[in-house]
């Protein structure tokens, strides 16, 4: 008689809990590939912690559609393998609406692929392999400029910004690197400047000494490069001490707080082309900074000003969608057109952003300011 | 002129620094017929605890970087004893799986105390650079060339004139004729992984001052270091101190003069060419 009581309160209660699940809005689920570990994990840790603040700060005024929105966070590890399992984790067990990812180049084109198979739209905010939005995937966005739109877009306005006309590049030996070799240059020498040296280290490399001597023995105006944090920081600390003292212009992470930590005095006078600045002047910008000091205490990257973009473009589009269906979100995703952080972005028919601006850091007294700024044209 | 020499003052500073961690690889080859896979690992541990202690205890510059040898030493010696003791009479295979799957999680536990962070270690030098003939250096440069060049010569001395250095050469070269005239086998191994794990450490701590230290940087480290000993012959000491010299060199010279991408190669090259011609090494077991 006992136990047959205890089965009915048991049963009893799994109802009521069903009932009242049932009863509550079904939240719009969204799903993250980042790197949580791995090469570039505390950059990844950054658009993820974003990413959360903004949907936090979204579900306190109501969410999306009168419903919240749940993250569901996988870690990618710039692992194309990983990133895939992850994605398709995503969209199989936690029925995803959308997702954001993935990081690396590589591994986005990876799930690019799951993003298809599944039709659920894919948007990356990070990825810049110019080839990745010309495979022609209807599901893949791209909220970010690609190195030749960067270069097309700010190769003209260097000579005159950095008053430099012989430019020297030092550059990763990669994909990346290599583009920027590619596009840079020509617009350059169309605004009267030269090319000196084109100098390329390995991802693996901490130790520059001899890439910088060749480049010194050019006698440069100016040093063009692309690297990561640590690279950067090696590069411009060995460049110092080996006696260069000309202006350093950066593509990557060349401005960021972990960046300037890191360099110390050396980065003084640092110039930085980058996609996001944490001193841009607009209200949408000053509320975003504040709020990210706030909860994150430091200020945003050009990592977490990618995670703002992708997170509010994606809302933006199941708002303007009215239903969680992914293949509607596709096409309000198509017609987007967001006023965010870095001004204005629309989609190409290739699903590439165009619009934004991007920005000339400079850094003085430890803090990036923007010197000059661009637009990204239409492609 | 300037230029080639500024290649040469590079190439001498790294390789002082690939001979200094070589030396304890190949000392824990010959006298414990271990290929340590996990000699890079000290000497990214080095260079952690180094950074840890001048940025966060907030010790003296000098003093953190001869506290975090020794903090690196006493991790060496646990990992001696608890591990590599055990295995004194295993085949080479089973010891360097171990030390291979040490050096995956010394990387991991640094991974995960320290973050992914790349971390320099703040040091009193100036940084500004000074000039000799147009070749440009600084103070740190020549210290931690100083400080490496000098290690060379203190190693040198420990293994030749010392009665533990003349106790390692005996294991070196028979150990049970050794065990049967009195030494102690496993005192010597001890010293001996303790001696190679300090001066991989103190190479990273010098060096962390300017190449950025991280949890990822030991296995490079390792692959030079094999490439160095395999260069100078397995288990010699002076093969290694001139491999180690030779190979910073070569890799300056080769990234200066040759097109982007082959630094790397130079080293490789040269050891098969060594392996075809002269598969004993450049300097023959001492």
């Amino acid at each position: 008689m006992r136990a047959q009581t205890l089965f009915r309160i048991v049963v009893a209660h799994f109802a009521i809990s069903w009932f009242a699940l049932a009863g509550a809005q079904e939240p719009v689920r969204i799903g993250v590939v980042q790197p949580l570990t791995g090469p570039v994990a505390y950059d990844g840790n950054i658009y993820v912690n974003t990413v959360k603040m903004i949907v936090d700060g979204m579900n306190a005024k109501g969410g999306v559609l009168g419903r919240p929105i749940q993250l569901v966070i996988e870690d990618g590890a710039c692992n194309p393998a990983q990133s895939v399992n992850a994605a398709e984790k995503l969209v199989v067990r936690d029925k995803v609406v959308a997702l954001l990812g993935a990081f690396c180049s590589t591994s986005t084109a990876a799930t690019m692929e799951v993003a298809k198979k599944y039709k659920v739209p894919l948007i990356t905010g990070i990825s810049t392999a110019a080839q990745l939005t010309e495979q022609g995937n209807p599901y893949f966005f791209r909220a970010v400029a690609t190195t030749p739109m960067l270069g097309d877009a700010f190769g003209g306005a260097l000579p005159t910004a950095v008053k430099a006309k012989r430019f020297a590049f030092l550059v990763l030996n990669d994909d990346w690197g290599r583009s920027m070799v590619a596009s840079y240059p020509k617009a350059i020498q169309k605004a009267g400047g030269e090319i000196v040296a084109t100098e390329y280290f390995l991802q693996s490399e901490l130790q520059f000494l001899s890439h910088i001597t060749k480049i010194k023995a050019s006698n440069p105006d100016a040093i063009i490069l692309a690297a990561n944090t640590q690279q950067a920081v090696g590069l411009t600390k060995q460049i110092r001490e080996l006696g260069i003292t000309v202006p350093l212009i950066g593509e990557g992470s060349w401005t960021s707080d972990s960046y300037l930590k890191l360099a110390g005095p050396t980065s003084e006078g640092v110039y930085g082309l980058v996609e996001y600045l944490y001193t841009i002047k607009s209200p949408i910008n000053d509320a975003f900074v504040k709020d990210f000091r706030a909860k994150l205490n430091e200020n945003p990257s050009k990592f977490a000003g990618a995670a703002h973009n992708a997170i509010n473009i994606v809302v933006d589009a199941i708002k303007r969608a009215g239903t969680t269906d992914p293949e509607k979100i596709r096409e309000a995703l198509k017609t987007t057109d967001y006023n965010g952080i870095v001004g204005n972005i629309k989609f190409d028919d290739k699903n590439q952003a165009y619009g934004q601006t991007v920005y000339l850091g400079l850094v003085k007294n430890g803090v990036p300011e923007v010197v000059t700024t661009a637009q990204i044209a239409k492609p | 002129m300037v230029i080639l020499g500024q290649h040469l003052f590079n190439g001498l500073l790294i390789g002082c620094a690939y001979a200094l961690i070589a030396i304890g690889l190949t000392m824990i080859f010959g006298v414990m017929n271990i290929a340590n896979f996990a000699h890079g690992e000290f000497y990214m541990l080095g260079g952690f605890v180094a950074y840890y202690l001048v940025s966060l205890v907030g010790f003296n510059y000098f003093l953190a970087l001869p506290t975090a040898v020794v903090l690196v030493v006493v991790l060496a010696i646990i990992l001696q004893h608890s591990i590599f003791r055990r295995l004194r009479d295993a085949p080479l295979m089973t010891t360097t799986l171990v030390t291979i799957g040490l050096s995956i999680f010394l990387e991991h536990s640094a991974l995960m105390l320290w973050g992914p962070q790349p971390q320099s270690i703040p040091n009193p030098f100036p940084t500004k650079p000074l000039s000799f003939f147009g070749i440009y250096t600084t103070p740190l440069y020549i210290f931690s060339m100083a400080v490496t060049a000098a290690l060379i010569v203190v190693g040198h001395l420990l293994i030749r004139r010392t009665r533990m250095g003349k106790a390692m050469r005996a294991t070196f070269q028979n150990k049970e004729a050794s065990a049967l005239v009195g030494i102690r086998i496993d005192r010597i191994y001890m010293y001996t992984f303790a001696f190679g794990a300090a001066l991989a450490a103190a190479a990273g701590a010098v060096l962390g001052g300017f190449i950025p230290v991280e949890p990822t940087a030991g296995g490079i480290i390792t692959l030079k270091a094999f490439i160095v000993v395999i260069l100078g012959g397995l288990g010699s000491f002076v093969g290694a101190i001139v491999g180690g010299i030779l190979l910073g060199i070569a890799e300056a010279l080769g990234a200066g003069y040759m097109p982007a991408g082959w630094k790397d190669a130079i080293g490789f090259f040269a050891v098969i060419l060594v392996l075809l011609l002269r598969p004993e090494g450049l300097f023959k077991r001492a």
